[in-house]
């Protein structure tokens, strides 16, 4: 009984697609996520690893109003779901609150480990599109309004592992 | 001193012009430090609290197109309204005019940012899912419209044939925009950090907040958003609010040295100006260049004229 369960969680950790080496700490202390929390890899339909790679503009600052700011991403690995090409247009609630501390009463549910939104960090993110049908009633900043592609709704942002 | 004498002049003249046309219903502190509603004369005489209610925080007030009901959102005391989704806080709810068989009408966030339709008879509703127009007597929908982007600030026209609100998908967040109840259709009236849409009496254009640069403007547009003016503009305080009277003659607004309109949830002076006058602008140094007419502090006046009932 005692080795079956010892091989059935050998057998899990094996079968993790994108388990890898120790990671390094994130700037914010934390080891970035390697096999994805419970929230990343249940919520929304769409779970991908994916690299921030621009971000046009300044976020306003929050005192002026709540909003949904599109990011561009490169997608590096899918875990759940199909996305749309491999850049993808994410929108995060709020981007200069930590992602632990941006939900509120009207966002519905969201979160993660990412501390601040920087060019070239790699994200795990729980996804779910479209974004003007997630999103909560507030202003969004779309600076890719031009590229075409579907625009996804950020439910969970973690750290994680090139 | 002749300047100022003649600036003096010229706003009382603007009072008496106004004083008989029609009330202005407007949110405000009490003097028990929570929100009610007050009506008043266009020139900020006759002043009434409507609704007294020491337990509640109430804005958002509208009149019937006829003059003889509002409709408000109403919140416990202890909620602030948010100046963003105000419009989504608390109940909604009607009573007669001079404020009295207030009527809660649905549950708290039920019927976010209702408009009423000309006849009174049903409100136009906007949410996450979509525009509903509602049947006020039965509360069943009677038609639906995807939103396209509108979330917040959306108002009926008086000719029932459009919906203005602002909205998300015209290249930016923040556009005035229009759309047409019996299609759906939407144009753009004004791109780019634009809010508070409120019609014009014939419903062909828009009065509207921009901010084009550190301070929020009024401006006015054809509702087809091919033209666009600036109506009022102040260095020091955002005007938000515009709101224009029965007659298409005057607009009366708000706002607030606070971006967000209304920051500190204590109102702000209105104004009042004619639109033959516009635009105006005022800097702080010096005299507005037109006649503004200051009124009590509020947030988000409506103005009637009531139509005279037969036989009086």
């Amino acid at each position: 009984m005692r080795r079956a369960l010892v091989l059935t969680l050998l057998l899990a950790s094996c079968g993790k697609a994108d388990a890898g080496p120790s990671p390094a700490k994130t700037p914010e202390g934390r080891p970035p996520s390697a096999t994805g929390t419970p929230e990343v890899s249940t919520l929304g339909t769409l779970e991908v690893t994916a690299t921030l790679v621009d971000i046009t503009g300044q976020f306003p600052p929050n005192k002026l109003y709540d909003y949904v700011y599109v990011m561009k991403y490169k997608v590096l690995r899918t875990h759940r779901g199909k996305p749309e090409g491999d850049v993808i247009f994410v929108g995060h609630y709020n981007p200069l609150k930590p992602r632990s501390g941006a939900e509120d009463k009207f966002s519905g549910r969201i979160g993660g480990s990412v501390g601040s939104f920087r060019v070239g960090d790699v994200h795990r993110l729980a996804l779910e599109a479209p974004l003007d049908q997630q999103m909560p009633m507030v202003g969004l900043i779309d600076k890719y309004i031009r590229e075409k592609g579907v625009r996804y709704w950020a439910i969970w942002a973690d750290r994680a592992a090139e | 001193m002749i300047l100022l004498l003649a600036c003096f002049l010229a706003q009382a003249d603007l009072g008496k012009e106004v004083h008989d046309k029609g009330w202005i219903v407007y949110g405000a502190k009490g003097p028990a430090g929570d929100w009610d509603l007050f009506v008043m004369r266009p020139d900020g005489s006759e002043v009434k609290n409507l609704t007294n209610t020491p337990d509640y925080n109430e804005g958002l007030p509208r009149f019937s197109p006829d003059g003889r009901k509002i409709l408000y959102r109403r919140l416990p005391r202890g909620e602030r309204f948010d100046n963003n989704r105000h419009g989504l806080q608390g109940e909604l709810v009607i009573a007669n005019a001079d404020g009295t068989e207030p009527r809660v009408i649905g549950a708290p966030g039920e019927y976010p940012w209702a408009s009423w339709s000309p006849d009174g008879k049903r409100i136009a509703s906007l949410s996450s899912k979509g525009i509903a127009l509602v049947d006020l007597e039965t509360k069943k929908v009677t038609a639906t419209l995807e939103r396209k982007g509108f979330f917040q600030q959306m108002t009926w026209s008086p000719d029932g044939k459009w919906l203005s609100g602002v909205a998300n998908n015209f290249d930016t967040g923040w556009s005035v925009a229009r759309m047409e109840v019996a299609t759906g259709a939407v144009n753009a009236v004004s791109k780019i950090d634009c809010c508070t849409p409120d019609w014009f009496p014939d419903s062909r254009s828009i009065i509207f907040s921009r901010r084009p640069g550190e301070w929020t403007q009024l401006w006015m547009a054809d509702a087809e958003g091919k033209q666009r003016s600036p109506v009022y503009s102040e260095d020091g305080r955002h005007c938000y609010g515009g709101c224009v009277s029965p007659d298409g003659k005057y607009v009366l607004f708000t706002g607030n040295k606070e971006e967000d309109g209304d920051a500190s949830n204590a109102g702000a002076p209105m104004g009042l100006l004619r639109l033959r006058d516009a635009p105006i602008v005022k800097h702080p140094s010096k005299p507005a260049s037109g006649p503004v007419l200051v009124l009590p502090t509020a947030w988000e006046p409506h103005w009637i004229q009531p139509k005279p009932e037969k036989g009086k």
